[in-house]
């Protein structure tokens, strides 16, 4: 019985052994995650002290010492990937104050991803306060830290970690350095005289930058709130415009990081968002009642001045003696007959009116929004003023089809109020060549207006182009005022097509406003292309034109649009290869890590260089070999004549752009191949694959 | 004459829109076409008339494992696909990145994690994932029987990769169906998606 007992109490006490064994080891102190073999990321707790004394403000962090070519994110990851994230966990009385985060890399992935993180080697820290007393014997502190550590794919990872400290005196620990190297990167408050305001204009934040000296780069990390969604940051001189994609409460503000400066040398500036009121630039203007007035004295200016276009003013005189003669004995009739004159016109306009809002509504279901915030519409608006301005200069002519208004000239001929009605409706129709550019121009920018302030408008146009009947037919006398129609209506009407031009002018600064410069020549491509088309349509589609004629120029018109096309769609197609900036450090880094470099020394206004970057290397043979090579790309931007880049041109016996350096893999700085100025795809592929 | 300039600037117009398609919230989502693992072409609007929810799939990356390996992604699927609902899952993966596979192996994956979605579509060339600006997987859309997109971001508000916190966390996606499928509005239309990148080509 004795021996039974005692085998199995040797067993259960071997068992006991085996559990605490593995027990103990789960209990690692620092759970490595191995990949492939390797531990992406070893995190360690550390402090700025060895002993504290009671009372003492010491630092604590944890250091992550991250595999090349991996790295963790910032508090803010960005389009992917997740923050790294430390817990402390401090004995009783002591207090940690924030988390310090250090400037991080902005790294951008496939797919137009960007995020922000660190590589290499980070600390992230923290000030503890100890307590007023402190307990003998050493001081255990404990910190738990989860990571994301991703390369082209993720690896999420974990570490409890432990640390240490004697307690009584207090003495340095030989990770003081460390401390005061990544203190130094933590961004700052704003320095003085520099400024940053934001503004909100629709689903852009535009961050306003003053007090930065010209031409020193400057960036902005944004940090938004948990579940505010934002794109990139864009730039447009000194102003950034960050796009706010989701926000489940509306912001103008946003905390975030301004780093000036670029490389080893940025600085990172804290910008908590300061408010400032939330100026939505609302162009159309909402409105007030104020404004409401001024649209509607305009509208009916408006309608006066159409009076004057050639296509109008000869028929005024001809109307009012016609109802005068009608009218006989009787004056007031012939004031009915011009009513009634005047319905006709006001029921077109209506009509108009109903359309536009008919096809605003139906755009809206569709999913288009008609707003100036937004840049096509901008552009859609732009090109029909522009298009509308050469017909009133005179490039094209529009014309009613006769076989339209027969019908209506049936209607129209006669005597009587419901023939004045129809003499309205049809002389307003008859005007159409000559008022399309204007009521054109007014639907246009009606498509972005609520439906009633359309009506309203438009029949005010239609009142103003009413008056004078209304006005002469009760005084015919008057038309002795009435400006005799002749050869200055036509210079008129092609005077009015310079409005229209201003009128452009005004939308071309909106778009730049809100795209840049690039959007502009955009605009102005897609304005060439609608001159040719008037070209076109004035020379070879008119009213006395074969139909020979017409088919050809309703040909042509179709071909320079599918070429426009075209050209717009490879022009404007984006570099699929993602470039860093190049700089004497970046070239120095890229070198150090093995991998093929190749440095392209371009400018904007270099059309060589443009050539081959189109068609020598954003190639897809090239692409693929630098995909298979994990080359790395830097491009050197000369637009602005940077000195350390007019150097290294010369260096290598060049006076300007473009200049191609391609090091093979494990190349050396001073040996780089250099390409000749035209190239072709082979001549990358062939100093890549020299090695 | 007149009438068929306008009806030509309209229809210009029209292309434009079309033309410069987006995805935005309220809006139609675009159409596209891919075929599934069995070669066969599925599109968009195949599916006009049912609620269409879009998620952005690699097997490989952890936050996805972490929904499949919880179970929480089959049970979704399987809930609202016995509701009517089309569920299909987009892998956007280029070729030699991490989540792209021969179909043969990503079915065998979808029979092991008993997978209950309506299609597996491939975009190796990431089309559709650039054309809806997916970022990360997983990356959710959901579309109403008109087309129109109606949320768009994270599955739920826990971003981790951690298996524990499928329980406690609010999915983004099972809210807004039940929402939208009894008549309600979305509470949360849109948030910030939080996974591993869409592996996209650098092409």
């Amino acid at each position: 019985m004795k021996t039974v007992s005692r085998e199995i109490s040797s067993w259960i006490l071997r068992g006991v052994y085996i559990v605490f064994g593995m027990l103990l080891l789960w209990q690692r102190p620092a759970v490595a995650q191995q990949y492939n073999g390797k531990e992406l990321v070893k995190a360690e707790l550390i402090s700025d002290v060895s002993a504290i004394e009671p009372g003492q403000k010491f630092r604590l962090g944890v250091l992550y010492k991250i595999e090349p070519g991996w790295h963790i994110y910032w508090k803010y990851s960005g389009d992917s990937g997740i923050p790294t994230k430390v817990e402390w966990h401090l004995p009783p009385g002591f207090k940690a104050h924030d988390l310090q985060w250090p400037l991080p890399f902005r790294d951008k992935e496939p797919g137009d991803l960007e995020v922000f993180a660190y590589n290499s080697e980070i600390l992230l820290f923290t000030t503890v306060e100890a307590p007023n007393t402190l307990p003998p014997g050493p001081v255990s502190i404990e910190a738990k830290t989860n990571w994301l550590v991703c390369q082209s794919l993720c690896v999420p990872g974990s570490a409890q970690l432990k640390l240490d400290l004697g307690s009584g005196s207090s003495s340095a620990s030989n990770a003081v350095q460390l401390f005061d190297k990544y203190s130094a990167q933590v961004p700052k408050p704003l320095a003085k005289g520099i400024q940053a305001q934001f503004n909100r204009s629709g689903k852009n934040l535009e961050i306003s930058v003053s007090g930065v000296p010209n031409g020193e780069a400057l960036d902005f990390y944004p940090f938004p709130p948990s579940d505010t969604e934002v794109g990139h940051v864009s730039r447009n001189g000194s102003k950034r415009f960050l796009s706010i994609e989701s926000e489940p409460k509306p912001i103008n503000q946003i905390a975030g990081v301004l780093v000036v400066g670029s490389g080893d040398k940025r600085e990172g500036y804290e910008v908590s968002g300061a408010a400032v009121p939330s100026t939505t630039r609302n162009l159309t203007g909402s409105a007030g009642l104020g404004a409401l007035l001024q649209a509607l004295g305009f509208a009916l200016i408006g309608g006066l001045i159409l009076n004057v276009m050639p296509c109008v003013l000869p028929v005024i005189s001809l109307k009012i003696f016609g109802f005068v003669s009608e009218a006989g004995e009787r004056p007031q009739k012939a004031f009915w007959l011009s009513t009634a004159f005047a319905l006709g016109i006001l029921v077109c306009f209506a009509v108009l009116a109903f359309v536009v809002v008919l096809v605003r509504a139906t755009g809206a279901q569709v999913g288009w929004g008609f707003q100036f915030q937004d840049d096509r519409f901008v552009v859609v608006i732009s090109c029909l003023v522009f298009a509308f301005a050469l017909n009133l200069f005179g490039a094209y002519e529009l014309s009613v089809s006769a076989r339209a208004t027969h019908g209506l000239a049936e209607l129209a001929s006669g005597q009587g109020y419901g023939s004045a009605f129809f003499q309205g409706v049809f002389a307003t129709i008859l005007a159409t060549p000559c008022t399309a550019p204007f009521l054109g121009t007014a639907s246009a920018f009606a498509f972005a207006q609520p439906s009633w302030i359309t009506f309203v408008v438009f029949m005010f146009v239609g009142l103003g182009m009413a008056l004078p009947y209304l006005v002469l037919a009760i005084k015919p006398k008057w038309l002795r005022f009435l400006p005799r129609p002749g050869n200055w209506m036509v210079r008129f009407r092609q005077f009015m097509g310079f409005l229209l031009i201003g009128t452009l002018l005004w939308l071309v600064w909106i778009l730049g406003q809100m795209k840049g410069a690039d959007a502009i020549v955009k605009l102005g491509a897609a304005l060439l292309l609608i001159s040719i088309l008037a070209w076109i349509k004035g020379s070879f589609w008119t009213p006395v034109s074969s139909a020979r004629s017409r088919i050809l120029a309703a040909a042509a018109m179709c071909i320079a649009v599918l070429i426009a096309a075209g050209v717009y769609s490879f022009v404007t197609q984006p570099s699929q290869l993602v470039w860093q900036r190049f700089t004497k450090d970046s070239l120095e880094k890229a070198l150090a890590s093995g991998r093929p470099v190749f440095v392209d020394f371009t400018a904007d206004w270099c059309l060589t260089c443009k050539t081959n970057e189109r068609f020598a290397i954003d190639t897809p043979q090239v692409r693929k070999a630098f995909s298979k090579q994990n080359a790395i790309l830097l491009r050197a931007d000369w637009t602005k004549g940077d000195p350390e880049i007019t150097e290294i041109l010369k260096d290598h016996g060049r006076a300007g752009v473009p200049m191609y350096l391609v090091y093979p893999r494990g190349g050396k700085e001073d040996q780089p191949t250099l390409l000749p100025e035209l190239i072709t795809s082979q001549t990358v592929l062939d100093a890549l694959n020299k090695s | 004459m007149f009438g068929k300039l306008l009806l030509t600037c309209g229809l210009s117009v029209a292309a434009a829109g079309l033309c410069l398609a987006e995805t935005e919230i309220g809006k139609s989502a675009p159409n596209f076409t891919l075929p599934d693992t069995a070669g066969k072409k599925v599109s968009l609007a195949d599916f006009k008339g049912k609620y269409v929810v879009l998620e952005w799939y690699n097997p490989d990356c952890p936050f996805v494992g972490k929904h499949y390996k919880s179970g929480n992604m089959q049970s979704l699927q399987k809930e609202f696909t016995s509701k009517g609902v089309v569920w299909i899952s987009i892998d956007s993966s280029a070729p030699g990145q991490q989540g792209n596979y021969p179909s043969e192996q990503l079915n065998a994956i979808s029979a092991r994690d008993g997978a209950a979605r309506t299609a597996l579509l491939l975009d190796p060339d990431g089309k559709i994932g650039r054309l809806y600006e997916a970022k990360t997987t997983p990356d959710m859309y959901i579309i109403n029987p008109s087309g129109i997109l109606l949320y768009k971001g994270a599955i739920d508000n826990k971003r981790s990769t951690d298996l524990a916190d499928v329980k406690t966390a609010t999915n983004y996606v099972k809210e807004a169906l039940d929402e939208v499928m009894a008549g309600k509005p979305i509470s949360t239309v849109s948030t910030r998606p939080y996974g591993c990148s869409v592996k996209y080509s650098s092409d």
